[in-house]
């Protein structure tokens, strides 16, 4: 009886054994990590409203307006007959930059980047220009700003209709 | 005067300035590691503190209750430091004369109770904690803000201080490198110390001749890199990170001309004097050959020189060439920061399109 | 024969006795039993190098780095019983901890005390360093210790955003924001571009490790809840088995640093 048992598990099938144990061993813990790291990840999240109506186009002059900034973090700018709707969120690491209209820039507080009027970065560590939403008129006539569509400068997406207002 | 600190204090002339004092710092230790220098420099420095003290605008910094823990930092680091030199220049001395040091001295090596000899300092050290912790608690409140507004900012946004050296790296590097690439070498720098240096000398006693390469490292990074940084981000830099002097006022009104220009707009436009090309690979061509040649051949050259060979003969191939990469990481900082100030260069290579800026 | 005197009738006491198996530590004896008999003094050694007890040598910073944790422990389950970590109340509640709770220097101790154990644990590696204490047998226990400090660095940092201000949405604004540049895994980070199969974006701000932070794709009330119970429950309880190895790793290294 001993003798036999002996030779069921000889020293290879030992380590085959072994091996197959701990293979399943590592994919078992790997499979439960896996399903932690998922469920840090929830299915649904709620978050604020990424579109709203700004208005007539009339209601705006030439430059940069801040009335959304608050509610919605949207500049509206109107310059050289094109309106657009420019996202408030600095590129660079995403704080709120303020419009200091005596230099007519934008200026960031956490580390000081710059960008003109139109959204274009000039100074400081901002490593591209200000995104712009997508802005459309709706049949009323009233302008719509949806967030969800953003259009990069250094991408060539400013010439997308989309990006900007005729007025 | 004051206008004169003003000026020297801005990064582009201080960090210079640091530097050098380091340098000094660390070639004459055994001059600073004296008893008579510690006073004389104490001396000199409390009519030079209480005279800065007397400016309204540097009181207003200072006693900032988020500032205190720097304050506190700043003296616990100059006395510590100084304390580390006088133990290195005691021990050297003795080492040159060929004595022990003097941690491996007969009389420290013998074994002593852990009661009472220990037990009673960690309980002294604890009590004088506690104290220090409550009498800091009430003399300061801890500050509190507005409540949260996601959408303003406050100016300047400033991070907890110990990440101040991080927030100060990010005016010159883009955030994937100044808040993960960079860290991460700190990190991997860090726990790769032990590995990399094999000169099994000075393990549990001070010395710097027995260990220089080791020591002028770790305490450049240490006290130039890291603190000397967060001491600019803490008391230097205000509204909008724009440097202010410490005795200016934080006038949130100041216009810094700053325009920073691409290695690529160089090229091209103002050396070459054409057109940028369209494609951005071509355009950013020189950078990504100088980034290039400042990983690949800047290493395969070291290990050629004398000194690189000393070191690969000491410690092999691969500890030479994970030193070789962690020191050059080092180096890119203070080789950005003069890049910027002396050219305004704001990127080696800027590639926005695949969020790659370097 | 000497008198005796009250104390000594107290430790004559079958209560006394049975807390403490030993005499006062006056002799070799005891002092051995004292040391070893003891849960929390059992930490150290019987004896050590003299070089290892002289506060010139140690600074005693990773001994107060503990001593903070600690602290930082107690003060900060106190707070726990006034704090509740929703946008809605977090605040006031912090508010409250000053104006409506007896002993209002609570969360002043907690901040301070913070910032002293990043200072504590910096001066310590800094020890360390100086001493060439990272050198073999010890350079794991440097390993550790440097996870350590940066558990420590996180602590802070996720402290930071609990009180809710201005102070702490803008700190974690910008430190979610480098965790979006993070190469391949954050959506604004260099690589994120390039994982892109037709309109397909395979790294967005819904899949990336920003996302995995704030638990959402804003700084808001899930972010609060998530660095709540990151600077409560999760990092301390890693912090904790951390420090147990460190320490165990001193003893068994050869205890604190000393020449070979």
């Amino acid at each position: 009886m001993s003798d036999e048992s002996k030779k069921q598990l000889n020293r290879r099938e030992f380590f085959s054994f072994v091996t197959v144990g701990w293979v399943a061993f590592t994919s078992a813990v790997a499979g439960l990590a896996s399903l932690a790291f998922r469920y840090s990840y929830p299915n649904v999240t709620f978050d604020p409203e990424m579109d709203f109506i700004a208005g007539f186009p009339a209601d705006y002059e030439e430059g940069v307006d801040e009335r959304w900034k608050n509610g919605f973090g949207v500049w509206m700018v109107k310059q050289e007959g094109k309106l657009v709707a420019l996202s408030n969120i600095c590129t660079h690491l995403g704080c709120v930059p303020n419009w200091l209209p005596a230099e007519l820039k934008f200026k960031c507080p956490c580390h000081g980047s710059g960008y003109y009027m139109n959204g274009i970065n000039f100074e400081g560590p901002a490593p591209r220009p200000l995104e712009r939403y997508k802005i459309a008129l709706t049949p009323e006539g009233k302008i719509k700003v949806d967030k969800t569509k953003i259009y990069r400068y250094e991408k060539g997406q400013w010439d997308h209709p989309d990006s900007y207002l005729s007025v | 005067m004051k206008e004169f600190i003003n000026y020297m204090a801005d990064p582009i002339r201080s960090f210079p300035i640091m530097t050098i004092l380091y340098i000094l710092m660390m070639k004459y230790y055994r001059i600073i590691g004296t008893k008579k220098f510690a006073i004389g420099a104490v001396v000199a420095s409390l009519p030079v503190v209480a005279w800065f003290c007397m400016d309204a605008n540097f009181r207003a910094i200072i006693l900032w209750p988020d500032n205190i823990p720097i304050n506190i930092i700043i003296i616990l680091i100059a006395w510590l430091t100084w304390y580390s030199l006088y133990r290195c220049a005691q021990n050297d001395a003795r080492i040159e004369k060929g004595e022990c040091p003097i941690e491996a001295t007969p009389e420290n090596r013998e074994k002593v109770w852990t009661w009472p000899n220990l037990v009673y300092t960690e309980l002294m050290c604890m009590i004088g904690a506690t104290v220090f912790l409550v009498v800091w608690a009430i003399i300061f409140k801890a500050p509190l803000e507005e409540p949260a507004n996601p959408t303003w900012a406050p100016n300047p946004a400033k991070a907890p201080w110990y990440f101040l050296g991080l927030q100060e790296m990010l005016v010159y590097f883009d955030p994937w490198m100044a808040g993960v690439v960079l860290p991460g070498i700190i990190v991997v720098g860090l726990m790769a110390i032990p590995y990399i240096d094999t000169n099994p000398k000075g393990n549990g006693y001070f010395t710097i001749k027995e260990r220089p390469l080791a020591m002028w490292m770790f305490m450049y990074g240490w006290l130039v890199l890291w603190i000397y940084l967060i001491i600019v981000g803490t008391f230097l830099r205000g509204p909008n990170w724009t440097f202010y002097g410490p005795f200016e006022y934080w006038d949130f009104h100041k216009v810094v001309s700053e325009y920073n220009v691409n290695l690529s707009e160089f090229l091209w436009i103002k050396w070459l004097n054409m057109p940028m090309p369209g494609n951005i690979v071509l355009r950013e061509i020189l950078g990504i050959i100088l980034t290039v040649a400042y990983i690949v051949v800047i290493p395969l050259w070291s290990a050629k020189t004398k000194w690189g060979k000393k070191i690969i003969e000491n410690t092999g191939q691969i500890r030479y060439y994970i030193f070789i990469f962690l020191l050059l990481g080092m180096t890119s900082l203070p080789i950005k920061m003069v890049l910027r100030w002396l050219f305004s260069l704001k990127y080696i290579i800027a590639l926005p399109e695949w969020e790659l800026n370097l | 024969m000497a008198k005796k005197g009250v104390a000594d009738y107290i430790r004559e006491t079958q209560v006394w006795k049975s807390i403490f198996r030993h005499g006062p530590p006056t002799d070799a004896r005891n002092r051995a039993a004292v040391v070893a008999g003891n849960v929390f003094l059992h930490l150290h050694p019987i004896k050590l190098k003299r070089s290892g007890v002289q506060l010139g040598y140690t600074w005693c910073m990773g001994g107060l780095t503990f001593f903070i944790f600690l602290a930082l422990t107690v003060t900060g389950l106190l707070l726990m019983f006034y704090y509740r970590p929703t946008a809605e109340y977090a605040y006031n509640d912090i508010i409250a901890l000053k104006e409506h709770v007896p002993l209002g220097i609570m969360r002043e101790i907690h901040r301070w005390g913070a910032h002293a154990m990043v200072i504590t644990v910096w001066l310590h590696m800094f020890r360390v360093f100086m001493t060439g204490s990272y050198k073999p047998p010890r350079e794991f226990n440097w390993g550790v210790g440097v996870v350590l400090l940066i558990l420590t660095l996180l602590l802070s940092f996720t402290g930071y955003l609990l009180p809710w201000d201005q102070l702490a949405i803008w700190a974690i604004a910008v430190g979610s924001n480098m965790a979006k540049a993070t190469p391949f895994l954050g959506h604004g980070g260099p690589g994120a571009a390039l994982a892109q199969i037709g309109d397909f974006v395979m790294v967005s701000d819904k899949n990336d490790v920003r996302f995995q932070l704030l638990g959402g794709r804003f700084v808001g009330e899930p972010a609060l809840l998530r660095f709540y119970i990151l600077h409560c429950v999760f990092i301390p309880l890693v912090v904790g088995v951390l420090i147990a190895v460190h320490f165990w790793r001193v003893r068994k290294d050869g205890g604190i640093s000393a020449p070979l």
